[in-house]
């Protein structure tokens, strides 16, 4: 007999519709809890609200990115056309003003950085990629990707109590309401 | 979320502007074109500032039917586009668009033969020119055109000759024949009656453009029994007048601008003065939507949301200008052909070479970095300075593009200036054309609701959410 420890992950509770999902995140929301999410099969208009979320942090990253693109750019061009070999063509001055011709590439550099900070801050803000999510282990969430509603609200968050998040997950419109566990 | 607007929120007949609101403005405006139009009368005539006056006028005339231009591409590409988000703000850029037919009241200065002369050398000499080349029929004789620019080949080659392979530049003869073969060539474009029929066409062909589509929706606006029917109209109506659009305005630039040195050419030309066009008319339509919350309009339906969204566009097409000027820029510079870079050194040639750097700085890069963080586009407070800033440099950007072929054009080359007071005919020029333009924009705003209430989709764009 073999015996496995399992961790619990928190309550999955299933809602009716998009709206009665976007009700129950607005009580989830003013509960106060942070660590949890909603789960839908496509986008709903406003849900970031409703969620209580806020902006995201990636603009600044990508500000930063770009700034980043912008100046390889620049320094590649400076450098190489202007400190290190001059290349004169139809008798064009190699000076600061040379650069004017290599826009393109600081530009072109400034978008290739922006979209490589946009994709990897990305994937490491939401904590892409991972090769199993524990609410898999839930029968019914399958649902999600196809025709199912859902909200799970984690045990790792501190409001979170065994009793009372049940309740409030019920009292928001939550049905089937389930503890999903994790194997350890 | 605020409170959802519902169709309850909204007067059943509208909301109008008062006229108390408005009658200060206007009579203001109407003073000063007033005063102005009497100024310029005598400042076309006696040229108290000098001859350069016709140059002031031809820029305030362009930067006021930029913005003119920018509300008739609004509201064309907003019917086009099948837009619900801007309903709430779409009168704005109706009365802004509308403001183009009269423009061509300013217009009729440039159609005086002495004005003509002034900016336009090429119609100087073109019935020279065509008494040369082209018979009274109207065909042109290809042998004699041939002949002139072989003539003019040899006669500078013969001149270097004599001067034993040391590079002289042609004498002023040659110069003349070779120019008035390259106006031969181009005469069938540049000429008189073409210049004005096409003159007389933009404001014909887009006027009735914007008018009808005006007209359609202030229509609706009282309309008891109002359905989609119109909403559907103006949206095929306008795949017919987005070509229009853009014929008119590539064209405006070209035959007012461009013609300004008839040897130059650009194909980018059109659509730069384009992208200031709706960049710019953006930024009236956001100074104009604060001015009217201010005095307690457009409360129910317009919030936030829509700022946001018109400072989106706006930045836009500050990335736009950017790209269209320096893709013109660079093309040129890259190619280094003779007769498109002279647009460029005459404007890379002593004080004109500070202004033209600045918009590198600031007309892209400053405005660039300004509107990036959404609470810019959102919050008034923040909003207005930068929307003034983008008009403060739309007029240093069509300054440059204007006035430097006014030194060399007036004095033969001989200096890139006239003489300083010419820069008090810049001022009473733009104050003159400019309180015309405001007193019309504000009788358009006047005579109209200040939002299509019966719009089927005022209500979502009142509840607007992005």
């Amino acid at each position: 007999m073999s015996t496995s420890v399992k961790r619990v992950y928190g309550y999955l509770a299933e809602f009716e519709s998009a709206s009665a999902l976007y009700k129950g995140a607005e009580k989830v929301r003013d509960a106060g809890f942070k660590k949890w999410d909603c789960y839908s099969p496509y986008p709903i208009h406003g849900m970031d609200d409703a969620m209580g979320m806020r902006r995201s942090i990636l603009p600044y990253f990508v500000f930063f990115g770009g700034s980043t693109g912008l100046l390889t750019g620049f320094s590649l061009a400076y450098i190489t056309q202007v400190m290190i070999y001059p290349t004169v063509v139809q008798a064009k001055p190699a000076n600061i003003f040379t650069t004017s011709a290599f826009f393109p590439i600081m530009f072109e550099l400034t978008i290739l950085f922006s979209g490589f900070t946009v994709l990897f801050c990305l994937l490491g803000l939401m904590g892409l990629p991972r090769l199993n999510h524990p609410l898999f282990a839930s029968r019914q969430f399958h649902r999600a990707t196809d025709d199912g509603f859902f909200i799970a609200v984690e045990a790792r968050d501190p409001n979170f109590s065994p009793e009372d998040t049940k309740e409030l997950l019920a009292a928001a419109g939550g049905t089937n309401i389930e503890l999903v566990e994790e194997e350890d | 979320m605020a409170h959802h607007v519902t169709s309850k929120d909204l007067p059943v007949n509208g909301e109008k502007v008062k006229s108390s609101d408005l009658a200060l403005p206007k009579l203001i405006s109407l003073i000063v074109f007033v005063l102005g139009a009497v100024a310029s009368f005598f400042l076309f005539t006696d040229k108290t500032f000098g001859d350069g006056y016709s140059y002031s006028w031809l820029f305030a005339f362009m930067f006021f039917i930029s913005l003119a231009l920018g509300g008739c591409f609004w509201t064309t590409l907003h019917n086009v586009t099948n837009s619900g988000w801007g309903v709430s703000v779409r009168r704005l850029m109706e009365n802004l668009g509308f403001v183009f037919p009269f423009m061509a009241v300013i217009a009729i200065p440039l159609m005086l033969p002495s004005v003509q002369n002034d900016l336009y050398e090429w119609m100087e000499t073109h019935r020279d020119v065509a008494s040369k080349y082209i018979d009274e029929d109207g065909t042109v004789h290809e042998n004699d055109r041939h002949q002139i620019v072989t003539l003019a080949h040899h006669a500078h080659v013969k001149e270097k000759k004599v001067e034993h392979g040391a590079y002289t530049s042609p004498n002023a003869d040659t110069f003349k024949a070779a120019h008035e073969s390259l106006l031969a060539t181009k005469s069938w474009y540049m000429n008189l009656p073409f210049w004005l029929g096409r003159v007389i066409g933009f404001f014909l062909l887009l006027g009735a453009g914007i008018w009808i589509q005006r007209k359609v929706s202030i229509n609706q606006d009282t309309d008891p029994n109002p359905t989609c029917d119109r909403l559907i109209w103006t949206r095929k109506a306008s795949c017919l007048i987005m070509p229009v659009f853009a014929v008119v305005a590539t064209f405006i630039a070209l035959d007012f601008m461009m013609a300004l040195d008839y040897k130059w050419f650009s194909t980018m030309y059109g659509v730069y003065f384009f992208a200031g066009c709706a960049l710019n008319s953006m930024a009236v339509l956001i100074l104009t939507l604060t001015w009217l919350r201010s005095k307690g309009y457009l409360q129910t339906v317009a919030s936030k949301e829509h700022y946001h969204i018109m400072g989106k566009l706006m930045h836009a097409f500050v990335i736009f200008w950017a790209y269209v000027s320096f893709s013109q820029f660079m093309l040129i510079w890259y190619a280094n052909i003779t007769e498109e870079t002279t647009y460029f050194i005459l404007r890379n040639t002593g004080e004109w070479w500070g202004w033209s750097l600045s918009l590198t700085f600031g007309h892209f890069a400053l405005p660039f970095v300004l509107l990036l963080p959404h609470y810019v586009k959102k919050t008034t407070k923040f909003i207005v300075p930068v929307c003034l800033y983008l008009l403060a440099y739309h007029f240093i950007d069509l300054y440059i593009a204007v006035i430097p072929e006014r030194g060399v054009s007036l004095t033969h080359g001989e200096s890139l200036f006239v003489e300083h007071s010419a820069y008090l005919g810049d001022i009473v020029a733009f104050f003159t054309v400019g309180a015309f333009f405001v007193f019309m924009f504000l009788r358009n705003i006047g005579s109209a609701n200040t939002y299509p209430n019966r719009d089927p989709r005022i209500l979502e764009s009142a509840n607007l959410h992005n």
